[in-house]
C-alpha cells in the first residue's frame, strides 16, 4: 500500500499522542494502536531490523530465512513459514522469540517483553507489510514534493504575526493550549541579539529599543541586526559545523591554512548570497563558467576533510575515504540523508542502494590532489590551494626561491668536500678541542672508522659540519633569505581532473574490492539529475537547488527553526529518512520550505519571517499546564530556554568585559587555555597565547587543533570538526562551572568588565551594580539581587582591606587608574555575574 | 517520555555530570526501539551519569587500559620463535605477504623483507611457565596473575587510524570510544569525579589526540576527561590568583543566590542542574588535589611503582589510576608512547625497547600486585597493549628495527573475571599469523563489555536512523579468556 503524504501526517499526529500518553515504552505493543502498517513502521520494522536481520536477511538467510519481505516470514526457513497471519499463537516466530520451543532466538539473549508483544500483537492483526516504509519505494513522505499548504484558519485570529503562527496556533488549539504571552521587551531584544548577532545588546542599545515606542519599534531592531556584519559571524559559525570546517588536518593533526573559506561564509550570509547559490559555488565555484577567486575559495567545504600525514600509509586510501567523506556530508547537509549507510550494503532503510551511493560518488572522485611534483611522496600534501598576494610579492618570491635554489646546490657539493676532508680533520684533532665534544661523539671519535655505525656517522657529521665556519655561514644565509621569503595566506580549494578518474562499487566498501564501474547519477528515488552526458560537480550542485528538489529547502528550514527553538521540526534534523521523525508540524514545514523558493532562497527572509512571528516572540517561563500536555514543548506553547554554543559564551563575557575586539576575519588567533591541554596529541605543541588584541576575538577565531581542540570550547559541546555537526548537544557539567570561575581567560574578562564599570558606570554601588547587571544581563536587578550583590561587594571590600596583598594578585590586566582593592573587589562581582547560568542562556 | 521533576528534586541530585538535553525524538525513539528497555532500566535524563545496572551481572567494575603507543614488539617481549631465530636474515617466502599491506609499502618492494630473529634472551616463568624476554622482569614477577592473548589482530596498519580503531571500533575518527560507551552504560560510581579518565605520559601522546577518547554521538558527558598527576589535576580546577577558598566560596554562595532567584523566575530545572554543577565544582577543588596527593602513600608503595610525587610518568599515572578505581571511576586510560620500534636513532629495538621497557615494566607489574593486595583486583580488569605489533622481517632504517604488523601481536589481561597463568592463541612458526584461536579487536572490545555485564549486541545508540555499536556488526566474547 502507497501512502500518501496527507496519511503519514495523521501517523505523525497518532504516533505523537501515543509517546505523549504512554511514558512507558513497554505498554506500546499493549493496544496503543490497532493499526498495523503503523505498527508495523514504527515499531516492528526497526525490531526486525535491529534483532534479526543480521543474519536472516537476503543475502545471508541464516537457516534459509529471510525477514527482509513479507513473502519471505511466509514462506520461512527450513523449520517451515515464521508466521501465519492472525495467529500469533500458531507462528514460530513468535515462539523462538518467547523461548517458548525449543529454538530460542535471537542468541544474544531474549529480547525485552515489550518488542515481542509488539510482534505478537502485529502478527495477530494479520502481520501486514506496509510498502511505503519499504525501501523500494518512494512512498515516504520526504521525497514527495513540497506543497504549499494555506495557512490554516485559527479562533484567536488577533494573535498571529506571520503566517508561520497559523500553523503553531491551530495545533495548540487542537490541543487545547494557551500560547504564552509576549516576553518582555527587552528579554525580546536580547533574544534577538543572541540569536541573529551571538552577543548582548548594549545598555544603550537596550536603551534606545525601550525609547522607541513607535509601532514597528521591534521589526526595525530586527532589520538593525540583520544589517550588522556579526550577524554573519553568527550564522557562519552554525554553517561551519555543518561544514565541519577546523584549522588542522586531523590524525597527527598539521595545521594548515583555510581560513579564507570560514571568511568567505561570513561574507556571504552578510551579504544574503542566496542559499541555492551559496550551496552551488561550495561545491562546485571551481567549475562554474568564469569563476571568480571568490567562488573558487566557497569550494573550500569540501577541502575541510581530514589528511592524513602519517608517514607510511597508503595515500590511495585516505583519498577515497575523503571522497565518501564528502558525499556523506552533501548527503547530510543538503539531503538530510544518510546515505554513508550504502557505503559498504544498500542501504537499509532508505531508497540509496550501495550502487546509487557510489553513483554519487563518482561525481566527488575527480578532484585533484596530489601536488605534480610531489606525486612521488608518500604523504599527502595541501593540494591545491589558492595564494593571495600583490604581483611584487608573487614576483620577489619568484626571486628568492630561484635564489634559493642556487645556494642549496652550492651548499650540497660544499658539504660533499667537507666530508672528504673529515679523516684529515679527525686527524688533527687536539685532545683539548676533543675533550670540548659531547660525550656521545667523543665515544664516536674513539671508535675505528669502519665501525662506526649508521646512527654514529650522523651524529658526527652533524657536529662537525656545524664547526665549519664555510658551512656555517652559508647555512645561515640560505636560512636568513628562507625567512625573507613572502609568506602568502592560501586557502585549500577544489580542482577539478582534466580527465575523470574511473570509478567503481567498492565491495563491502572496501576500495581494495573492485565491484561494477559507475557513472556519475543521483538516487531514483529523488527527482533526475537533468544534465548532458557526463554530469559534474555542478550538475550535481544546480540539481540540489532545483526549485522542485524535495529535500533540500525541507532541511534548510528545519535547521534554521531548530536553532530558534531548540528544535527542528523534523527532530531528527540530520535524518529525513523512512527512519527519521515525522515533523510536528508537516504543514508548517512545507509552507516555510516553498517560502524559502518563493523568497528566491534568501535566509534573512526567513529569519524576519521566524523572528517576527508570535511564536517567537513568547516568553520562555515553564508552564505547568502545557508541559502536562507536551512535556517537551514541541507544540510550541512557550519559548524555549537555550544554552549559548561554546563560542557565544565566550563572545558574551567579551562584550561585557569591554575587551573585545570587534575585528571580522583574518587568520585563526590563540586566545590563553590552561598549560597542558594542547599536548594531549601526537605533536605535543605549544600554544602560545596572542598578546594584544587578538587575545579578544570572538569564538569563532580561536584555532580549531582537530586533535586537541580548545578546552573551552570543548566543554561547551563545540563539535569535534571531524564529521559533519548538524545539531549541537547541550549538557551541563562542573567542568562548565570551573571553566567560567577559574579559567584564565574568563577571569580576565571579569576585570575588563571591573575596570569598565569603574570608569563608564555611576560612581554610587547601587547604581553601578545596576549597570554592571545591565552590561551583563541586559535588564535592571531586582531590589533583591541589587541588595545581595551590594552585601557581597561590601564583604569582599572588607576582606581585601584585610589582605591588600591578594588584591594585587588577583589582578593581570593593567589598570594604573584604580585603587587595586577597589578594582579587585569589582572583578569578584563581576565575575559572580559571569557566572550566572541566565547570562549565558538565551531567555 | 521524560516530564519535568519538580525542580527541588533535581536539586538534590549530587553528582559528577547532570542532565543532558536531549530533544524529545531522541529521547522518545531512542527509548521506543531499543536502548531505553535494553539497559536495565531507563537512562535517567537529569543525571545521565548515575550508576546504572549492568544487563546482566557483572563481573567486574572498573577497567585500567594501559595502553601502549605506537605497537610494542610482540617477538621482542612475549611471543617467542626459535625458528626465526634460525632463520635470521633469510628472506621471508613469498606465501606470507601475498595479498598483504603493509605501512611504508617502499621498503618491502626496494628490498625483499629479510626475517630477524630476536636479539632477547628468553625464559620461562612462574607455575604457568610463560615465556617472557629479559625486558620485563616484573612483568615476569606477576605472570601467574595473567592471561595472555598471543593472535590479537586489527585492519589497520597506520597508527592513526589503528589507534582510533581499537579504541572507538571505527578506523575513522569522530566515533565514541569504549570508555564512553561504558560510561554511557553504566554511568560511575563515584560521586565527585568522571566515569571515564585519560591520563598521558611519554614524549609523544597517541596520534589523533581527543580522537580517541571522545564521546562521538554519546552525549558530550560521556567523554574521557584528562586528569594529570602533578600540577592541575583537571584543567582549571585551581582557582585564580589571589583566590582564597574563602573568597572562592563566597562567590560560588553568591552565583548560587541569584541563580536560585532565577530559577524561581523561570520555573527551569536545568537551572537547578547547573546549581549543582557549581557546587559539584566546588567540592572537585578539595577532593582534586587530594586525589594527586600521594603523601598518604607508604615509601613502600611509591617505591613498588617507581612513583616520585610530582613527576608526570607512566609510574604515577599507574598509581593514579589505582587512587581513581579506588574512588569507583568506571574506566582509566593510561597512555604510554613511545613502542614505535622501526629502528630509527633511539627508537629501535635496542635502547629504545630497553628505555621504554624500564618506564613501564615495573608500574604495570605493581599495579596489579597492588590491586590484588588491596582486594580491587577480583573487581577491576587490567588491560595491556597497542594498536598492533611488529612483523617477523627486519625493516632496515639507522638500524634494524621491525615494520608494523596488524595479523598477530600480544594483549595480556588480568583481573575479575580472567581465568590467570593462560596464554590464548598460538602463531605460526614466525609469528606471523595465528594458527589457534584468532583474536580481533572487535572480539577484546565484546569481552570487556561483557565483563562489565554488557551485551555489547545490546549496548546501543540511536545516531542518523541506525542503532550503533562499538562492535558495528562484528565481536565474540572471548569465552577461554573467562573464569
Amino acid at each position: 500500500m502507497a501512502l500518501g503524504p496527507t496519511m503519514n501526517v495523521r501517523f505523525g499526529t497518532v504516533l505523537f499522542l501515543i509517546l505523549a500518553a504512554c511514558p512507558l515504552m513497554g505498554q506500546i505493543g499493549e493496544g496503543a494502536t490497532d493499526d498495523g502498517p503503523l505498527l508495523f513502521r514504527e515499531t516492528v520494522q526497526p525490531i526486525l531490523q535491529n534483532r534479526c536481520l543480521a543474519c536472516h536477511n537476503q543475502k545471508v538467510r541464516s537457516s534459509g530465512l529471510s525477514l527482509e519481505s513479507r513473502d519471505g516470514l511466509l514462506s520461512g526457513g527450513t523449520r517451515g513459514p515464521a508466521v501465519l497471519p492472525g495467529d500469533s499463537e500458531q507462528s514460530r516466530l513468535i515462539h523462538a522469540l518467547a523461548h517458548s520451543s525449543d529454538l530460542n532466538m535471537p542468541p544474544g539473549g531474549k529480547l525485552p517483553d515489550a518488542e515481542i508483544q509488539a510482534l505478537e500483537q502485529w502478527v495477530a492483526l494479520g502481520a501486514p507489510w506496509d510498502e511505503s516504509g519499504d525501501s523500494h519505494t518512494g512512498g515516504h513522505w520526504s521525497f514527495q514534493p513540497v506543497r504549499r499548504p494555506a495557512p490554516p484558519q485559527v479562533s484567536d485570529a488577533a494573535w498571529i504575526r506571520t503566517p508561520v503562527d497559523n500553523f503553531i496556533l491551530q495545533r495548540l488549539e487542537e490541543e487545547g493550549l494557551q500560547p504564552s504571552p509576549e516576553a518582555s521587551r527587552i528579554t525580546l531584544l536580547r533574544r534577538l541579539s543572541l540569536d541573529l548577532l551571538g552577543l548582548p545588546p548594549s545598555p544603550d542599545a537596550v536603551g534606545r529599543f525601550l525609547a522607541d515606542t513607535r509601532p514597528g519599534a521591534y521589526e526595525r531592531a530586527v532589520e538593525r541586526l540583520l544589517a550588522s556584519p556579526h550577524y554573519g559571524e553568527r550564522w557562519g559559525r552554525h554553517w561551519l559545523d555543518v561544514a565541519r570546517y577546523a584549522d588542522s588536518d586531523g590524525f597527527s593533526d598539521g595545521p594548515r591554512q583555510i581560513w579564507m573559506y570560514r571568511d568567505w561564509v561570513v561574507r556571504s550570509l552578510n551579504h544574503d548570497l542566496p542559499f541555492d547559490r551559496f550551496a552551488i559555488q561550495q561545491l562546485a565555484g571551481d567549475l562554474v563558467p568564469d569563476a571568480s577567486k571568490e567562488q573558487i575559495v566557497a569550494t573550500g567545504f569540501h577541502r575541510n576533510t581530514l589528511l592524513n600525514q602519517e608517514g607510511g600509509i597508503d595515500v590511495e586510501q585516505y583519498r577515497v575515504e575523503r571522497v565518501v567523506d564528502r558525499v556523506e556530508t552533501t548527503g547530510a547537509a543538503f539531503l538530510g540523508l544518510t546515505v554513508g549507510c550504502a557505503r559498504c550494503h544498500d542501504h537499509k532503510y532508505d531508497p540509496v542502494s550501495q550502487k546509487e551511493f557510489f553513483q554519487l560518488y563518482s561525481f566527488f572522485n575527480n578532484a585533484e590532489e596530489r601536488s605534480p611534483e610531489l606525486e612521488k611522496t608518500d604523504r599527502p600534501r595541501h593540494w591545491p590551494f589558492l595564494e593571495f598576494g600583490t604581483d611584487r610579492e608573487f614576483a620577489r618570491r619568484d626571486i628568492i626561491r630561484s635564489q634559493l635554489a642556487l645556494l642549496e646546490e652550492e651548499l650540497k657539493s660544499y658539504e660533499k668536500g667537507l666530508l672528504d676532508r673529515l679523516p684529515q680533520w679527525e686527524k688533527e684533532l687536539e685532545p683539548e678541542r676533543r675533550r670540548e665534544f659531547p660525550l656521545e661523539v667523543q665515544k664516536i671519535l674513539a671508535l675505528p672508522a669502519d665501525e662506526r655505525n649508521e646512527i654514529q656517522l650522523k651524529t658526527l657529521h652533524l657536529l662537525y659540519k656545524e664547526q665549519d665556519l664555510g658551512f656555517s655561514t652559508r647555512k645561515a644565509g640560505i636560512d636568513s633569505l628562507k625567512q625573507a621569503e613572502p609568506k602568502l595566506p592560501s586557502t585549500l580549494v577544489m580542482k577539478e581532473l582534466p580527465e575523470p578518474r574511473e570509478a567503481y562499487v567498492h565491495l563491502g566498501g572496501e576500495f581494495t574490492r573492485r565491484g561494477d564501474p559507475v557513472r556519475p547519477d543521483v538516487p531514483a528515488v529523488l527527482p533526475p539529475l537533468d544534465a548532458r552526458s557526463r554530469p559534474d560537480r555542478l550538475d550535481l550542485a544546480r540539481w540540489l537547488v532545483e526549485p522542485d528538489h524535495p529535500l533540500t529547502a525541507r532541511v534548510t528550514v528545519n535547521r534554521i527553526w531548530q536553532r530558534y527553538f531548540g528544535a527542528g521540526l523534523v527532530e531528527t534534523e540530520n535524518d529525513f529518512g523512512i527512519q527519521g521523525a515525522q515533523p510536528s508540524h508537516p504543514a508548517l514545514l512545507d509552507w516555510l520550505a516553498s517560502e524559502l523558493i518563493r523568497q528566491r532562497w534568501s535566509l534573512k527572509a526567513m529569519h524576519r519571517l521566524i523572528v517576527t512571528s508570535a511564536t517567537y516572540r513568547q516568553s520562555s517561563r515553564h508552564r505547568a499546564d502545557a508541559s502536562k500536555v507536551d512535556p517537551d514543548n514541541r507544540m510550541l506553547a512557550r519559548q524555549h530556554r537555550l544554552r549559548l554554543e561554546s563560542e557565544v559564551v565566550r563572545d558574551v563575557c567579551l562584550s561585557a568585559s569591554g575587551l573585545w575586539n570587534r575585528a571580522i576575519g583574518g587568520p585563526p588567533v590563540f586566545p590563553p587555555q590552561p598549560q597542558g591541554s594542547s599536548r594531549l596529541g601526537h605533536s605535543k605543541r605549544e600554544w602560545v597565547a596572542s598578546q594584544g588584541e587578538d587575545r579578544y576575538r570572538r569564538g569563532l577565531y580561536t584555532h580549531f587543533w582537530r586533535s586537541t581542540p580548545h578546552p573551552a570550547l570543548m566543554v561547551f559541546d563545540s563539535p569535534n570538526g571531524i564529521t559533519t555537526c548538524t545539531r549541537r548537544s547541550r549538557s551541563t557539567s562542573p567542568l562548565q562551572a570551573l571553566t567560567l570561575l577559574n579559567d584564565e581567560a574568563f577571569f580576565e574578562f571579569a576585570q575588563g568588565l571591573a575596570r569598565r564599570v569603574l570608569r563608564e558606570g555611576p560612581d554610587q554601588d547601587s547604581e553601578r551594580i545596576g549597570y554592571t547587571f545591565r552590561v551583563c544581563l541586559s535588564r535592571p536587578p531586582s531590589a533583591e539581587e541589587t541588595t545581595q550583590l551590594k552585601r557581597f561587594l561590601d564583604r569582599q571590600r572588607n576582606d581585601l582591606a584585610q589582605h591588600p596583598q591578594e588584591a594585587r594578585s588577583l589582578l593581570s590586566l593593567d589598570s594604573e587608574d584604580e585603587d587595586p582593592k577597589e578594582l579587585a573587589a569589582w572583578t569578584l562581582l563581576s565575575s559572580v555575574l559571569l557566572n550566572l547560568d541566565e547570562f549565558i542562556t538565551r531567555e | 517520555m521524560q516530564s519535568y521533576r519538580p525542580w527541588l528534586l533535581s536539586e538534590t541530585r549530587r553528582h559528577f555530570f547532570s542532565r543532558c538535553s536531549l530533544g524529545l525524538g531522541q529521547v522518545a525513539l531512542a527509548s521506543l526501539l531499543s536502548d531505553g528497555r535494553l539497559l536495565a532500566r531507563k537512562p535517567d535524563l537529569a543525571n545521565p551519569l548515575a550508576a546504572q545496572d549492568p544487563h546482566f551481572p557483572a563481573k567486574i567494575r572498573n577497567v585500567i587500559y594501559l595502553y601502549m603507543v605506537g605497537g610494542p614488539s610482540q617477538l621482542d617481549l612475549f611471543d617467542h620463535k626459535p625458528k626465526l631465530q634460525e632463520l635470521d636474515g633469510k628472506p621471508i617466502p613469498d606465501s606470507f605477504l601475498k595479498d598483504k599491506r603493509f605501512a611504508f609499502m617502499d621498503f618491502f618492494t626496494k628490498e625483499k623483507p629479510r626475517l630477524l630473529g630476536s636479539e632477547r634472551e628468553f625464559e620461562r616463568y612462574g607455575q604457568s611457565g610463560k615465556t617472557l624476554s629479559e625486558c620485563l622482569p616484573h612483568t615476569a614477577s606477576i605472570v601467574d596473575d595473567l592471561a595472555f592473548v598471543s593472535t590479537v589482530s586489527t585492519d589497520n596498519f597506520n597508527h592513526g587510524p589503528a589507534q582510533i580503531f581499537s579504541n572507538t571500533g571505527s578506523p575513522r575518527p569522530g566515533k565514541p570510544s569504549m570508555g564512553s560507551w561504558v560510561s554511557y552504560g553504566l554511568g560511575t560510581e563515584s560521586q565527585d569525579l568522571p566515569a571515564f579518565v585519560v591520563l598521558q605520559s611519554g614524549r609523544q601522546g597517541p596520534r589523533a589526540g581527543i580522537s580517541n577518547w571522545e564521546s562521538g554521538f554519546l552525549p558530550t558527558i560521556h567523554q574521557g576527561i584528562p586528569f594529570f598527576s602533578s600540577g592541575d589535576p583537571i584543567l582549571n580546577l585551581a582557582s585564580p590568583a589571589g583566590m582564597s577558598r574563602d573568597r572562592q566560596s563566597s562567590r560560588v554562595e553568591a552565583i548560587r543566590k541569584l541563580n536560585l532567584a532565577r530559577l524561581a523566575e523561570t520555573g527551569d530545572p536545568e537551572i537547578a542542574t547547573r546549581i549543582a554543577s557549581y557546587e559539584m565544582a566546588y567540592r572537585m577543588q578539595t577532593s582534586g588535589p587530594e586525589l594527586i596527593d600521594f603523601s598518604s602513600e607508604t615509601r613502600k608503595t611509591l617505591d613498588m611503582y617507581g612513583a616520585e610525587p610530582g613527576a608526570r610518568s607512566f609510574a604515577n599515572n599507574c598509581l593514579l589510576a589505582r587512587r581513581l578505581v579506588e574512588r569507583g571511576v568506571r574506566f582509566v586510560q593510561l597512555y604510554h608512547a613511545e613502542w614505535d620500534h622501526h629502528g630509527n636513532a633511539h627508537v629501535n629495538l635496542q635502547e629504545g625497547l630497553d628505555k621504554v621497557t624500564r618506564e613501564t615494566d615495573r608500574p604495570s607489574a605493581a599495579l596489579v600486585r597492588d590491586l590484588k593486595q588491596r582486594g580491587l583486583l577480583d573487581s577491576t580488569l587490567v588491560v595491556w597493549g597497542g594498536e598492533f605489533g611488529r612483523t617477523p622481517m627486519g625493516e632496515k632504517r639507522d638500524s634494524i628495527g621491525r615494520n608494523h604488523h596488524i595479523d598477530a601481536y600480544t594483549m595480556w589481561f588480568a583481573g575479575g573475571g580472567i581465568r590467570p597463568g593462560q596464554t590464548i592463541g598460538k602463531t605460526d612458526d614466525l609469528g606471523f599469523s595465528p594458527v589457534e584461536d584468532p583474536v580481533h579487536v572487535h572480539d577484546i572490545h565484546a569481552t570487556i563489555l561483557h565483563l562489565l555485564g554488557l551485551d555489547h549486541t545490546r549496548l546501543t545508540f540511536r545516531f542518523q536512523g541506525r542503532e550503533f555499536r562499538l562492535t558495528d556488526v562484528a565481536g565474540n566474547v572471548i569465552e577461554k579468556l573467562l573464569t
